[in-house]
């Protein structure tokens, strides 16, 4: 065949490097309206379920028998299940009904029925319920410091500038495992020093996690994957009732967490029973708010190419988000895993959840390259950040982020380096050396850093371990080498655990370690004028970024 | 509609009624103590002072920066208490959040056990790793050791899901 100019320069743009599939239902390849999808239904006699989504109790898995057991409000089932599930669609989006009678429905409907319900939708009544349906008032944003080296220096720095333009929520990782109590330290020292009051947390295995939030090295946890089919779940390591044993454990020790589920998890691990994407995420959700757990983090996360493959994916992944505000958890958006190389799909799956806002719009965006990002990149990173800052400027919408000021990061990036400098000192933990202080302040990122000791650093982590180090040591070595502000920051964070105000639903500190969360700041929105809006001193701020140019300047 | 709302009342009685008769050791004591808690009364560390206290009986103000750093505190001090997880459950209850209010209440009572034993128990009810005797053990355990009714409850349940589902110690 001849072939057309057009197409082979169509073949060339970068979308032509993403992988589509069409729909395949029995491998779980259809993102929603799957054709196997279990009929919503459900029986209830002697104050038990009895039958659910067409499944009799003693067919029953693990999770639907957790999901009937704890989840479910037997005064309510039946009578919304009786609703046509159009008319419930039209109420979750109808401004006028209010976000409290909404949220009534959410356990009065069975994993089957609530994936039905949003299926009347598309998207832009997605968003219109997400604005509605959130749980906090105020939107935020959470970031991800991590780098491909583990570079405490260049984590500390990465840290304190992520806290200055505004992210309130930090997360980290690890290239090499035995890295991770470093890592959790650096973001820790580093998030302190660029604002007080800012949540850090390592994403590593379970029962590590806990560890480390126990010592008082990360603040909360996020990392706790639940599954939307049994054997998966179980392929996890884990049942519904460890996972709700963890989450209580993590609060009696004054620590906030929200479990990890997403659509596409089932089918990317080969059991997704051929029911769609959204139906198993459904009972993910469901599971989560039976163990009593506050929030969730979804939005397909690290399964991201399995819906992005599929027709509707992208809608799929807005329509779980929803379902989470529905049972009234805390919502951390998604929006990180990269799925595709086209700039527009990137852009357009974010608009999903930037334009309603959401508890945490990312989880997270990249404050770091996306070379570095060990979440296997993000959808947006420091490259962009002019990009986000004009977004909101030009939609006024606030996106979490504020405009900043180069000499401002530098300054902050150099003092937030030196105070892990000096916490690595006092812990005699591996020096950080001038040399990589100033490399980690103008750094773009690890490229820019020398290498580390591995092993070097290896003992040293596991010698401050032994020792029994918590997070007081850390506070005592920031006032010791004269961080007096970031010290205090460090205590103040620890502070909260005695009161636990941070345990509640979509929690997060403003900078004088206000709580925030969706017990005092609950979502009000009803329409034009009400619910969260701009302030006038934050709009001053939007508005003048970097690139704007002052009109008395000109012609000068 | 108002036939519906008292169809729901009605349910709602009779259910609260079902839970009093059958469920005596299924709803152990609750520490809400009547304090009448609401979202009135939060963030508790600010508006109820009061009620908070450390691990030794402190109040939050008596927790200073200058004591942790001279070591006159000890970093234990820094820990949440069954009390104050259980004037939290409260306020998560007048929020309508009664499976987080439980989760609270479950912790208030992991507060009793130490670290090691709450990592333990948690890699214990890991699918495959414990047998029908050894989770009833632990429930026991919980039970009698921490005063941990509703965590021991839990435990129980989950074994018998196990159970069921094959998925206890040599079921692999």
């Amino acid at each position: 065949m001849k072939r057309s100019k057009r197409f082979l320069e169509l073949e060339k743009r970068p979308i032509s490097n993403d992988g589509f599939i069409r729909e395949w239902p029995e491998a779980g390849l259809v993102a929603m309206e799957g054709p196997d999808d279990p009929k919503p239904s459900v029986t209830v006699e002697n104050g038990k379920i009895v039958e659910l989504d067409g499944k009799r109790r003693e067919d029953f898995d693990m999770l639907d028998s957790f999901i009937a057991d704890h989840t479910l409000d037997l005064n309510i089932v039946e009578e919304v299940m009786a609703h046509d599930s159009k008319e419930l669609a039209k109420k979750i989006v109808d401004l006028n009904v209010c976000r409290d009678e909404v949220k009534r429905f959410g356990l009065g409907m069975t994993p089957a029925k609530v994936v039905e319900v949003v299926g009347h939708m598309n998207v832009v009544e997605m968003m219109m319920a997400v604005q509605k349906m959130r749980a906090r008032k105020t939107p935020s944003n959470q970031c991800h410091v991590t780098n491909v080296k583990d570079h405490p220096a260049l984590l500390a720095a990465d840290a304190a500038e992520a806290a200055l333009r505004g992210f309130d929520e930090m997360e980290t990782t690890v290239g090499i495992v035995r890295y991770a109590p470093s890592n959790a330290i650096s973001i820790m020292v580093g998030s302190q020093t660029g604002r007080g009051g800012v949540l850090t947390q390592c994403a590593v295995e379970e029962a590590m996690e806990l560890e480390m939030g126990m010592r008082g090295f990360t603040a909360y946890a996020e990392t706790v994957s639940v599954y939307g089919t049994e054997q998966v779940f179980v392929d996890g390591d884990d049942t519904p009732w460890s996972k709700s044993f963890l989450a209580s454990a993590y609060a009696s020790r004054g620590l906030k967490m929200r479990y990890t589920s997403g659509t596409g998890s089932e089918a990317e691990m080969g059991f997704a029973d051929g029911k769609s994407m959204l139906y198993l995420e459904a009972r993910c959700l469901y599971m989560t708010k039976g163990a009593g757990v506050q929030g969730i983090q979804n939005g397909s996360i690290s399964c991201i190419g399995v819906p992005g493959a599929v027709p509707s994916g992208v809608r799929a992944i807005l329509a779980e988000n929803l379902i989470a505000m529905l049972l009234d958890l805390e919502c951390a958006s998604g929006n990180d895993q990269t799925f595709t190389h086209s700039r527009t799909r990137r852009t357009a799956r974010m608009l999903m959840q930037f334009l309603p806002g959401t508890d945490f719009i990312f989880s997270g965006y990249s404050a770091v390259p996306n070379y570095d990002n060990m979440f296997a990149g993000s959808t947006h990173d420091v490259d962009d950040y002019d990009d986000f800052l004009t977004l909101q400027r030009d939609l006024k919408v606030n996106g979490g982020l504020v405009p900043v000021d180069e000499e401002e990061v530098i300054k902050v990036r150099n003092k937030g380096v030196r105070a892990l400098q000096a916490v690595f000192k006092e812990l005699s933990m591996p020096d950080i050396t001038d040399e990589e202080v100033e490399a980690a302040t103008y750094a773009h990122g690890s490229k820019d850093m020398p290498d580390r000791d591995v092993r070097g650093d290896f003992r040293g982590i596991e010698d401050m371990l032994n020792r029994g180090t918590t997070g007081v040591q850390i506070v005592q070595a920031l006032a010791k080498h004269g961080f007096e502000d970031v010290a205090e920051n460090f205590f103040n964070l620890l502070k909260q655990r005695i009161a636990g105000d941070y345990l509640h639903t979509s929690a997060i500190f403003d900078e004088n370690f206000h709580c925030i969360s969706a017990v005092n700041d609950k979502n009000d929105y009803a329409g034009p004028g009400t619910g969260y809006r701009i302030s006038d001193e934050l709009w001053e701020k939007l508005k003048n970024t970097r690139l704007a140019k002052d009109p008395a300047n000109i012609g000068e | 509609m108002d036939k519906e709302l008292v169809e729901s009342i009605v349910r709602n009685v009779l259910s609260n009624l079902d839970e009093g008769q059958s469920g005596s050791s299924k709803s152990p004591k609750k520490n809400t103590g009547g304090n009448g808690l609401t979202d009135k009364d939060y963030p508790l560390g600010e508006k109820r002072k009061d009620l908070v206290k450390t691990p030794s009986g402190k109040s939050l103000d008596d927790i200073k920066f200058e004591d942790i750093i001279s070591g006159k505190t000890d970093g234990s001090e820094l820990k949440i208490t069954a009390e104050t997880l259980n004037h939290q459950a409260e306020i998560a209850r007048s929020v309508d959040r009664e499976q987080f209010a439980k989760n609270l209440e479950r912790a208030a009572e992991l507060t009793r056990v130490d670290d090691d034993r709450i990592l333990e128990i948690y890699n214990q009810l890991r699918p495959y790793r414990s047998t029908k005797q050894e989770l009833l053990d632990i429930a026991n355990e919980l039970e009698n050791k921490y005063d941990a009714v509703i965590n021991a409850e839990l435990i129980r349940e989950a074994a018998d899901v196990y159970e069921k589902r094959n998925r206890l110690k040599g079921d692999r």
